[in-house]
């Protein structure tokens, strides 16, 4: 793990309040009401979601997704950050500061 | 048994809410 990760596992995410989510067949979709944009975050990214109610360190999602799936800790990291910070371009979470 | 993994992703889905 390289010291940029070290650093942004450290920080801390938390779902933007106001949008509407749904499950629909076990997936989760959601509808920003800022933008009126509609997403489909999937089986997997609805489980990232629903960790993400309150803030918490991107590290301890990581290592609680290494837990319950079966997948190896680097393809973990990166699918997971990439997906973050898409959810984070879309303003749909934002990073906690202490 | 650790479940199945998937990559997670956000697809931004070909519809707007209109008013």
């Amino acid at each position: 793990m390289n010291k940029e990760n070290v650093l942004l596992f450290k920080e801390k995410v938390q779902q933007v309040k106001g949008n509407i989510v749904s499950d629909m067949g076990g997936e989760k979709v959601m509808l920003n009401i800022g933008n009126g944009k509609y997403y489909n975050l999937g089986t997997i990214g609805g489980d990232i979601w629903e960790r993400m109610s309150e803030p918490v360190e991107i590290g301890q999602i990581i290592a609680d997704l290494l837990n319950y799936y079966d997948v190896d800790r680097e393809k973990c990291e990166e699918e997971v950050i990439n997906f973050l910070l898409h959810l984070h371009t879309e303003k749909l979470i934002e990073m906690k500061c202490d | 048994m650790k479940k199945h993994w998937q990559k997670p992703t956000l697809e931004v889905l070909d519809m707007k809410m209109t008013m």
